[in-house]
């Protein structure tokens, strides 16, 4: 037999081989899944009854049913809030489905650690906060953001910094670490408060800004300390912040704050004016809108509608009103 | 569809129409427990067509549907004489104060964000149907 032969043979062999290898896989996935459907469909209306009921799950069931059981009130634990989640974490609680998560956090693949982290999210147990935390520092992306997810969703105020961290140092996205932040909700003031007066002017504008999103007029204080830092991008996130906070106490400095020498503070100094009712900083306003660049002269001319439509309209009647206000009036009557 | 009296009914009739039988097959267990009678629809397009004949007492609307949205079924439920008068909520995970806006434009009458709670959407529906 000539080398070629040989060699087209064996070919032809490995190929047959693989062939034979893939559909065998397939045949046992799609058992695998035929076998996985069948079972969710018996145990659906179990897992309803029982976040939607009274009824635990039976005993005796198989580790395969526990473990469809367990998919199942994952899925749910997402859609829904209130006793049913509570319920769902009693379960979980103990459980052999939040050991096996915890095991797998630690394993060798990405992706194993990724979606035990992203589990144990959805069961709700905050007895592993220490491990997602550990995992907020994984070498892996994924498993990070898994783990800044889960965090959110378990509430979990211990994780304020290190989502903060995250959030500035781009190790996770940051719609996850903000979505965390939002979902932990305004325990994580405190340590904003903290943060506020971190020396990494990135750390206090994020930390500023997301205390005018979660705080409330007690956190005007240190918005209103930040509003004279030397960082522009500081004192940006800190007159936003007094706008969403909306205490009328930042009156007076958001007004001084109209004539910073950066345009992006004097703009967000003008909008917050606008949201928190500034009636008295009307006609500086319409000052700035007139003759300010472009970027402060819109924000306040929009700030100026909001506050007073007529007087607006009026102001942007004169000759030399600037398009700012005309732009804003003619929005207004949209 | 003419408006003729509604039959007298033992127990109020809920319709619930959401794509995700996860989700529906809940509302149905919940709405069941809370001594409603239960239709089902898996599409807007179906959840009118019942509707429609079946004139329930009170509708749970998905607002993300394949077919017909939830936005676009309430309008429709309110143009026409049989239903323009039924209570309408809304469950969305469209949570930004214009999907609201949008959704009461329409003429729901009432707007639940996802994730909810089963219970309270329960109460709500209580809530209604006692008032009415």
């Amino acid at each position: 037999m000539g080398p070629l032969l040989v060699i087209t043979l064996t070919l032809i062999a490995a190929t047959v081989a693989l062939l034979l290898v893939l559909v065998v896989r397939r045949l046992l996935l799609a058992r695998g899944e035929r076998r996985y459907a069948e079972v969710a469909e018996r145990l659906l209306p179990v897992a309803i009854e029982f976040v939607a009921g009274d009824q635990s799950p039976p005993k005796g069931l198989s580790a395969y049913e526990q473990t469809v059981l367990a998919q199942q009130l994952r899925r749910y634990a997402q859609m829904l809030t209130g006793e049913a989640t509570e319920r769902i974490t009693s379960y979980f609680r103990g459980s052999a489905a939040l050991g096996a998560a915890r095991r797998r956090l630690r394993s060798r693949l990405a992706w194993q650690r990724a979606d035990a982290a992203f589990a144990l999210g959805d069961m709700g147990v905050d007895e592993v906060t220490p491990e997602l935390l550990r995992a907020l520092d994984d070498r892996k992306r994924i498993v990070r953001t898994a783990a800044a997810r889960a965090l959110g969703r378990l509430q979990a105020e211990e994780a304020t910094v290190p989502l903060v961290e995250a959030f500035v140092e781009h190790r996770v996205p940051r719609g996850v670490a903000g979505d965390a932040l939002l979902r932990i909700g305004s325990k994580i003031a405190p340590q904003l408060r903290d943060l506020a007066g971190s020396p990494e002017i990135e750390l206090q504008a994020t930390a500023l800004t997301l205390l005018g999103l979660v705080g409330d007029a007690g956190d005007s204080d240190v918005a209103l300390e930040r509003l004279q830092d030397p960082a522009a991008d500081v004192r940006v996130a800190a007159a936003e912040a007094l706008g969403r906070i909306g205490s009328p106490h930042a009156e007076p400095a958001l007004h001084v704050a109209l004539d910073d020498r950066m345009r992006f503070v004097r703009a967000a100094a003008a909008s917050s004016l606008g949201t928190i009712g500034a009636r008295n900083a009307l006609p500086k306003l319409i000052e700035i809108a007139r003759t300010d660049e472009f970027q402060p002269a819109r924000a306040a001319a929009q700030a100026a509608v909001k506050l007073d439509l007529v007087a607006a309209q009026a102001a942007a009647e004169a000759p030399d009103a600037g398009p700012h206000l005309h732009e804003a009036v003619d929005r207004a009557a949209l | 569809m003419t408006d003729e009296q509604p039959v007298p009914r033992e127990q109020p009739l809920v319709l619930c129409a959401d794509d995700e039988d996860d989700i529906l097959q809940l509302l149905v267990f919940r709405l069941g427990r809370s001594g409603y009678a239960v239709l089902q629809a898996h599409d807007g397009e179906e959840a009118l067509e019942v509707a429609l004949r079946e004139r329930p007492d009170l509708a749970v609307l998905d607002v993300m549907m394949p077919k017909l949205d939830g936005y676009e079924l309430t309008r429709r439920l309110r143009a026409e004489e049989a239903t323009r008068r039924m209570p309408i909520i809304l469950l969305t995970a469209r949570a930004q104060d214009t999907d609201v806006d949008r959704g009461f434009d329409a003429g729901a009458d009432d707007y639940i964000r996802k994730p909810f709670s089963p219970q309270e959407l329960s109460r709500r529906v209580q809530a209604i149907l006692g008032r009415r």
